[in-house]
């Protein structure tokens, strides 16, 4: 139940809304630095990018809904197919749940009043922004990038593929890069340091711990992809010959680098999407999650072990025997953690009393595409069977079982559930259950199917297919699927669209049991009038801990009402330290950005030194953010 | 940490309620933010150096015919002279530690110039290396120049840092904000110490 | 599922169930001993959930009660223990046990090499020691262990044949080898998997396996030159051909055509399918094809070269004719 401000506490609640008070208008927006409006910003970003990846998606099934069809060239359709998974991974997926959900949520369930470093986190968002915008320019001039989104060499090589399509690619990814990079960095320390007092990591929520292994796998995956970028670039417009096996390289460098980057990133798909199970699970089936301590370790040791499996996407390029098998052994190892999890889900759910609304329903939707696409996971740790189906639509299948049914329907899931912790206001609860069987239905009828192309021979990337193959009925079935799953998605948004304006005012529906459902729906620009304190692990349960802040807010202590300001705490037992100063708002991050943008476009066009110029242009920008002194 | 700025008031205005902690064991949010800036820097050179010796357990000849083996005695003496021009930085810190604004500004600035020396140091061998082979000829090439590119990169982001930070002490003094920065110009000083230590190694490794 | 599956299968030329070779069938055995066992991981956890519906309104286990012991526990069994020992025997039968089978051979255990090499976007054919060259169609003997030896010569392709062997990528600069070892006469399909640029959806081949004594007879119809050509259209056609620009991308063993970028068409006339199993070897499609190959394989490295229709009438005959 959201706290209620006592009599006693509206004059420093006028205060504090003093000095929080956002700027006004579109500037507001530019030059914020609060993690809920960013959160939102990357909220919609993302799910236009969701959207274009869809279209993507759909026009690529629609070419395939019948043998020998021309709705798209060869051309166009090699470029759907790499836009669409760079777009739903690097620019869909990732920035949607780091992004809108941690950005949000975050702060909130630690009982922060911001990220650790504010104008940094805007900055993530600007130049996410801009390299979506960067990768979307090539596909609106017809120079998209053509050569898959594992991008192999020697195809995305000079030599075979002379246009800027691979520059897009390679220099968008650098650019993007960074982005998640100085997200990552964020999280992590506003996980260690902006706790509320007393949130000692056991008693941090699940979900903090998803993110915060999600974002370390993040930090120490992302340089090998910025490498194997850089690299390709220097090979493309140097000369130089990494990748080249006629002077000494090796193409299969590129595999090794990318896929070292690779598999660690799916585990930090899956993991927000973990996060949120393990908090919607708890407050729908009204009872703790079982094995709390346990499923945390789990967690953390998907994003470690994620770190020694990636030539299980190279089982058929010739490697010693000896090294696949190393391989398989690691990729079964991590099937523990997984099964772990989803028994401690399915025990929590099974033991509790399971309120079927519908986010548990995205939840257990969730639940059954993990144990079928961990399932087909496994079968393709077993080596023989996948030199069968590598590159079949087998794999195709696995992945967008985990990836879109176990990673996708949490952040569905998720939006139903915060969305009135976020406006205030209730979606409709039909809807919301018709828009789950479509989804679901329609995910099951398209990619399920998939398995079964696979294991008949069809191998991915085709954009056609012969009529005597026995792959059309399939293949139909995929693509009317695929239109079904785009209704529901479509119902889904449409649904959380309309309540916004007509919805029903509600504060605290699910009793949720962490910090972020303490205050009031929507969240001040402060977050908390008063600072809570944590005692246990469930935040909200312990109306104990609530009550003493009311108390403490009708003392008027531990309000931090001198300024914009917000505690910091040490890292283990979250003790309270020292009080910081944040900075309200800045212009440079969006400078930043574009700064950056500018030098990446110039790059493009092998004007170095422009290139150069706006580099240092983003430094001396990045100089004058800084002399505005705040904590940052 | 004694420095006046760093107990804001505010910590005592709820330290009543909440209880505090020693600020002494807990490193600043600053901190943190550049020890992990610099995880992934270590990340980052840890990839090129594997990929180097990727390379070179693919090549049959490595480095390739018609190139000679790195020179080992000059990139020796240059790393180590970097690994002496950390003693400035090193006392930067302690001086700021101790609220000597000047002294600061001082080591720092006698850090930079010996940086510079080092960096010059180094274009120079680059590039005379540059006249003996080419990045474009082998993977050799490609991976030895690189690899060297991106350390000297990382050297002249130091020397911006020092220059940034330098320019902000003498306009702001040595308030709590900047004061996070020197620690963190010294943490990045030597994580940039190690790493051309890794380099060096890497680099001369034909050699050994 | 399995129904599905079985139905489809049948009626699908690239199907990894219409397994002709012990190493392609055991593949298959795997795959149903784990569909089998994933079915009851699967249905197990859906019955899970299925308790949980039906008990929605109430707390606890039936029988066991709400001690939070025996949860827990049920996350170890299920989680950890059970798990252990089903990944620990399929890793036993994969990774160690069936590994070898599909592990490059031993050259000295093969009776015979073939050089497969990825062309964009064709397959090319090699019989060391006998000079013949191919294309996209490799004939093999029956009952007989092939060494099969893939390279390329610009970008990664992977040769896939499902009904005999695991695919095997072509990487430039190395030499991948895979096992060839079929139990029965007939023809297979096979398909590049492996995303090879604008035309990969249209690199296919076919392995024709023969007995042993039809296989000989066709090595030795190969290593003959081409052909002369017997009627004046033929003749014609010949000349066509040496005097276009087709000699310059195309070898006729026996004549002065020597180009090396397309296909060796000493003996097109044998396959039975043109441009990788894009079209099959009919008098008409060839004529299609020669008149505009960008139009079936677009993007295809064969140029629309705008001949005339004659010229393209006479080209066919000549070409139909190499045997
Ligand atoms: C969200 C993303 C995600 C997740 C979570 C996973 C999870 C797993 N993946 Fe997947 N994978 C991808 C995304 C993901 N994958 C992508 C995108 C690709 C292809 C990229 C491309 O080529 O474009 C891929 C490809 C891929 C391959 C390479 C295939 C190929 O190209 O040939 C392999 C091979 O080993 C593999 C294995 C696994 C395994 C073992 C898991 C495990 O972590 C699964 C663990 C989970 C479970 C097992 C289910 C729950 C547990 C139980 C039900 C307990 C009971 C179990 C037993 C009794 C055994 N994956
Ligand atoms: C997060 C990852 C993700 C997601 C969610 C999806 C979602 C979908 N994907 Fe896929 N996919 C990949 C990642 C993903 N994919 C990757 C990595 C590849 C490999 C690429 C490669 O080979 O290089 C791939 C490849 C791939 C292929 C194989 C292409 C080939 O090999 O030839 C196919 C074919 O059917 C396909 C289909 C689909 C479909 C139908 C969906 C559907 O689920 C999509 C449904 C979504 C919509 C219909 C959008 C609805 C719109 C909204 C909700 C927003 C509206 C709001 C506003 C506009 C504001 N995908
Ligand atoms: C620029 C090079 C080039 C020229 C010129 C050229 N071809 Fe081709 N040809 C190719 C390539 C490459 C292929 C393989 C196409 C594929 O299947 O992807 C091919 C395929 C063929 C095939 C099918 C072979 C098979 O077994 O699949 C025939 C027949 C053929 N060409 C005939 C001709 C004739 C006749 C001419 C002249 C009129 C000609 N070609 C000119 C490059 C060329
Ligand atoms: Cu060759 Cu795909
Ligand atoms: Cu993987």
């Amino acid at each position: 139940m959201a706290t209620t401000v006592p009599r006693e506490g509206q004059t420093y609640v006028k205060r504090l809304e003093l000095i929080w008070a956002p700027r006004p208008g579109l500037l507001g927006w530019l030059t914020t630095t609060d993690h809920k409006r960013i959160g939102i910003l990357y909220f919609f970003t993302s799910l236009l990018m969701f959207g274009a990846g869809g279209v993507e998606a759909l026009l690529m099934r629609t070419q395939l809904l019948g043998p020998h069809s021309h709705v798209i060239s060869p051309r166009v359709y090699d470029e759907m197919f790499t836009m669409h998974g760079i777009t739903m991974i690097f620019l869909f997926v990732i920035p949607m749940t780091t992004g809108a959900f941690g950005n949000y949520l975050l702060p909130l369930m630690i009982g922060a009043r911001d990220m650790a470093f504010p104008r940094m986190n805007a900055v993530s968002y600007w130049i996410y922004l801009c390299s979506a915008i960067f990768m979307y320019i090539s596909l609106a001039g017809g120079h998209a990038p053509n050569a898959g989104w594992f991008d192999y060499v020697p195809l995305a090589s000079k030599r075979f593929d002379p246009g800027v399509n691979i520059d897009f690619y390679g220099f968008g990814l650098i650019f993007n890069s960074l982005s998640s990079t100085a997200a990552a960095i964020n999280f992590i320390v506003t996980i260690f340091k902006m706790r509320a007092p007393g949130m000692s990591l056991n008693r941090m929520p699940l979900f903090c711990y998803a993110f915060l292994a999600a974002s370390f796998a993040l930090l120490f995956a992302l340089p090998a992809l910025s490498l194997a970028a850089l690299f390709l670039e220097l090979d493309r417009n140097l000369g130089f010959h990494f990748y080249d096996p006629a002077h000494g390289g090796s193409v299969l460098l590129w595999q090794n680098l990318f896929w070292i980057f690779g598999h660690p990133e799916v585990y930090i798909i899956i993991l927000p999407a973990f996060g949120i199970a393990t908090s919607i699970i708890p407050t729908l089936t009204h009872r703790r999650m079982v094995l709390f301590p346990l499923v945390a370790l789990a967690e953390v040791m998907v994003a470690f072990l994620g770190f020694g499996v990636w030539a299980h996407h190279m089982f058929t390029v010739g490697l010693p025997t000896s090294a696949t098998i190393y391989f398989a052994a690691a990729s079964l190892i991590i099937v523990i953690p997984s099964a772990i999890q989803l028994f401690a889900w399915i025990a929590t759910i099974l033991t509790g009393k399971p309120d079927f609304k519908t986010p548990l329903l995205f939840i257990v939707g969730f639940i059954i595409y993990f144990i079928l696409g961990g399932l087909s996971g496994i079968t393709l740790a077993a080596i023989p069977f996948d030199q069968q189906v590598h590159d079949s639509y087998y794999v195709i299948a696995h992945f967008h079982m985990v990836i879109f049914g176990a990673a996708v329907f949490p952040i569905l899931g998720g939006m139903y559930y915060w969305f009135p912790k976020v406006t205030g206001r209730m979606y409709s609860e039909r809807a919301g259950k018709a828009s789950f069987w479509l989804t679901f239905l329609g995910t099951l009828v398209t990619f399920f199917p998939m398995h079964i192309l696979g294991l008949l021979g069809m191998p991915r990337r085709n954009y056609t297919y012969p009529a005597h193959m026995g792959w059309t009925l399939m293949n139909f079935i995929e693509s009317i699927g695929a239109y079904m799953l785009a209704a529901g998605l479509l119902m889904i948004v449409l649904n959380l669209l309309i309540s916004l304006v007509f919805g029903q005012e509600t504060d605290d529906p699910f009793h949720g049991d962490t910090l972020e459902w303490s205050t009031s729906s929507p969240p001040a620009p402060y977050n908390f009038v008063v600072i809570p304190t944590v005692t246990t692990p469930y935040g909200m349960y312990d109306t104990e801990d609530r009550r003493r802040d009311n108390k403490r807010l009708a003392r008027g202590e531990g309000l931090l009402d001198e300024g914009h300001e917000t505690p910091m705490t040490t890292a283990q037992d979250a003790d309270l330290v020292e009080i910081l100063e944040m900075p309200p708002h800045s212009i440079w991050p969006p400078v930043c950005a574009l700064l950056l943008a500018g030098m990446f476009a110039m790059l493009l066009l092998v004007h170095y030194w422009i290139a150069g110029a706006f580099l240092v242009l983003a430094g001396m920008a990045l100089l004058a953010w800084h002399s505005h002194e705040e904590q940052a | 940490m004694s420095s006046p700025e760093l107990s804001g008031g505010g910590a005592q205005r709820i330290a009543r309620t909440l209880g505090r902690a020693d600020p002494r064991h807990s490193a600043p949010s600053g901190v943190w933010g550049m020890a992990l800036f610099l995880c992934a820097e270590v990340a980052l050179f840890g990839t090129i150096i594997g990929s180097y010796f990727y390379l070179e357990s693919v090549d049959r000849s490595w480095p390739p015919h018609g190139v000679e083996k790195p020179e080992v005695l000059l990139p020796v003496l240059a790393t180590a002279y970097l690994l002496l021009t950390l003693l400035p930085i090193h006392l930067a810190a302690r001086a700021s530690r101790r609220g000597r604004r000047g002294r600061t500004v001082a080591a720092i600035a006698v850090g930079l110039a010996a940086q510079c020396g080092y960096l010059a140091w180094q274009i120079l061998l680059f590039s005379s290396d540059l006249h003996k082979f080419s990045p474009r000829q082998s993977a050799y090439g490609s991976v030895y120049f690189t690899m060297l590119a991106v350390h000297h990169a990382h050297v002249l982001l130091g020397l911006a840092l020092d220059l940034a930070l330098i320019s902000q002490l003498l306009a702001k003094g040595l308030t709590r904000y900047w004061l996070i920065a020197v620690r963190n110009l010294a943490l990045y000083w030597y994580v940039v110490g190690a790493l051309a230590v890794c380099v060096l190694f890497t680099q001369i490794s034909p050699s050994l | 599922m399995a129904c599905a599956l079985l139905i489809c299968g049948c009626g699908s030329p690239q199907s990894m169930f219409r397994s002709a070779s012990k190493q392609s069938h055991d593949i298959d055995l795997l795959w149903w001993w784990m569909l089998g066992a994933a079915a009851l991981v699967f249905f197990g956890a859906l019955a899970l959930l299925g308790i949980a519906w039906i008990r929605r309104d109430t707390p606890g286990l039936p029988f066991f009660g709400e001690r939070e012991s025996v949860a827990e526990l049920m996350v170890l069994a299920f989680g950890i223990a059970i798990p252990v020992v089903a990944l620990v025997a399929l890793f036993g039968v994969s990774d160690i046990y069936l590994i070898g089978e599909s592990s490059p051979p031993d050259p000295r255990k093969t009776a015979m090499t073939i050089h497969v090499i990825g062309h964009q976007w064709w397959w090319e054919v090699k019989y060391p020691g006998t000079g013949v060259v191919t294309a996209n169609e490799i004939h093999l003997p029956v009952k007989t262990r092939v060494n099969v030896v893939v390279t390329t010569v610009d970008v990664i392709h992977s040769l896939w044949v499902p009904a005999l062997a695991r695919k095997v990528d072509t990487i430039p600069g190395a030499h991948n080898r895979i096992l060839f070892d079929v139990g029965r006469v007939g023809v297979y399909r096979g398909q590049c998997s492996q995303y090879c640029g604008l035309e990969h959806a249209d690199m296919a081949l076919k392995v024709v396996v023969q007995t042993r004594a039809a296989y000989r007879s066709w090595l030795n119809g190969q290593q003959r030159p081409a052909p002369a050509t017997a009627t004046p259209l033929q003749a014609a056609g010949r000349n066509v051909f040496m005097n276009s620009q087709c000699a310059s991308c195309h070898t006729i063993g026996g004549t002065s055509a020597r180009g090396a970028i397309g296909p060796n068409l000493t003996h097109v006339g044998s396959r039975t399918s043109i441009a990788a199993d894009t079209l099959a070897n009919t008098p008409a499609n060839l004529a299609a094809w020669i008149r505009d190959p960008q139009a079936i394989k677009p993007g295809v490295l064969m140029p629309d070269l705008g001949l005339s229709k004659p010229k393209v009438r006479e080209l066919t005959a000549y070409l139909e004719s190499l045997r």
